[in-house]
């Protein structure tokens, strides 16, 4: 192990001429560690991505300030889904949002990882309110949900739509357990509240169902 | 006067002698032992893999036949740097994490003071880590050492943020396929009760069978539900 800092453990790589890409050498290949490959298939990937990088830039920019451009695109295509969405064509929101969620995504990694949350969470949330226009509730539950786990607090309608869409679907373990954490987060959202009661409601009608 | 009595001396100097001896044999073999046992405590982090591909790929050997080592692109280096970096980031996560937890329990008495020497020599090793990163970020692109952890912060920020993200999107398919198959056996269900109603009154009522499908499309639980959808719409 190479606890001092003047040696290091020798790994026999090779490179690629054409595609510069790294690879265990030939010998070890066979027993090459699972760690090993995926850390250098982890380097090309970033690798490539530094190849995006604009003309006089070699190495990422510090985070702040952002390439105002992917924003404007990423807001564009938000906007085109609400619009589909108030038209009511909901099918069509849905594409738009993915759209949008795939430009977030392939944001390059040394960007901000806060701006992501903040554009993901929206485009999430307002994919699972077009979704239960569908009445496509696992979809919906699971938009909800990514949209809650890119930010969790300030995010009630997220974690509502959830708890709705796992009404809808008759999880209501599920969705009062879901509500309940949703109220520690968000406080008293008028909301949430309503659910919950809408929820025990349930529950006790299928216990005197059940009971009867 | 000065006629110094050696033979009666010699017994108070041997045991001196042997007084001083004892307590050099011991104090050597205890240090020696002392530095062994810290030299063989385990290290706290496993192997940096990403430092060593990156020290690797800076001393690359020449491939058989070849005299001259192949070429490593300054891009990849610098990826390897960045590479290096983000694992750098998690490390130090790690160390402030446990830090707080190891005083407490190291006050307590609940943990042995070699775990305390083991955290303190890691964060030694991390503060130089840091540095000769910082030294080599210059090296490749002056200035680089700057913000060479800002962004490997971000990256590795943006890695947990998209893992999670894939997590909880990989559930759809299954959600999707329990839906498919609960909604079929709701509807069995109330088909069936469809049914049982319709031989009760089979005579008075004959085009009931298109009614169910209507009702199915919607939810199994599709009565409190509709008024809730409509006010959502409009949000």
């Amino acid at each position: 192990m190479s606890t001092d800092l003047e040696t290091f453990d020798f790994i026999p790589l090779q490179i690629d001429p054409k595609s510069k890409a790294i690879s265990a050498a030939p010998p070890q290949q066979a027993s090459s560690s699972k760690a090993l490959e995926t850390e250098l298939a982890a380097l090309n990937a970033l690798h490539k991505s530094l190849h995006s990088l604009e003309a006089p830039h070699l190495v990422p920019p510090p985070p702040v300030p952002v390439n105002p451009k992917r924003s404007a695109n990423l807001n564009k295509l938000r906007e085109s889904g609400n619009a589909e969405y108030r038209k009511q064509r909901y099918a069509e929101a849905v594409k738009f949002y993915t759209l949008g969620l795939q430009m977030a995504l392939t944001r390059p990694h040394w960007e901000p990882s806060q701006l992501v949350r903040e554009e993901v969470h929206a485009l999430y949330s307002n994919r699972a309110q077009a979704h239960m226009q569908l009445g496509n509730w696992p979809e919906a539950a699971v938009d909800a949900e990514a949209s809650v786990e890119a930010k969790r607090q300030g995010n009630a309608k997220a974690w509502f739509r959830r708890g709705r869409c796992l009404v809808e679907m008759g999880r209501l373990a599920e969705a009062r357990e879901w509500v309940a954490r949703g109220l520690e987060f968000e406080g008293e959202e008028k909301e949430l509240i309503e659910l919950l009661k809408e929820i025990d409601g349930k529950m006790e009608e299928e216990k005197g169902k059940r009971d009867a | 006067m000065f006629d110094v009595n050696w033979r009666g001396l010699l017994l108070p100097l041997a045991y001196l002698a042997v007084l001083v001896g004892t307590f050099m044999t011991f104090s050597t073999v205890y240090r020696k032992r002392k530095a062994m046992q810290s030299a063989n405590l385990a290290p706290w982090f496993g192997p940096h893999l990403q430092r060593n591909i990156y020290l690797s790929l800076l001393h690359m050997e020449p491939e058989e036949g070849s005299e001259k080592a192949p070429k490593v692109p300054d891009s990849v280096i610098r990826a390897a740097l960045l590479r290096r970096a983000v694992e750098d980031i998690h490390r130090i996560i790690q160390i402030r994490t446990a830090k707080a937890a190891c005083s407490s329990l190291l006050q307590r008495g609940s943990v042995g003071d070699d775990l305390w020497q083991r955290f303190q020599r890691a964060e030694k090793e991390m503060e130089e880590e840091l540095r000769d990163v910082v030294m080599e970020a210059n090296a490749l692109v002056p200035g680089w050492g700057q913000i060479i952890f800002q962004s490997a912060n971000e990256i590795a920020a943006n890695k947990a943020l998209r893992d999670r993200l894939e997590e909880i999107e990989a559930q759809t398919e299954r959600d999707k396929e329990w839906w498919e198959k609960r909604r079929a056996s709701i509807k069995r269900e109330f088909m069936k009760e469809l049914d049982e109603e319709s031989s009760e009154k089979a005579q008075v009522k004959a085009g009931s069978e298109d009614e169910p499908v209507l009702v199915d499309t919607d939810t199994p639980s599709a009565t409190p539900s509709g008024a809730s959808k409509k006010k959502k719409g409009k949000k």
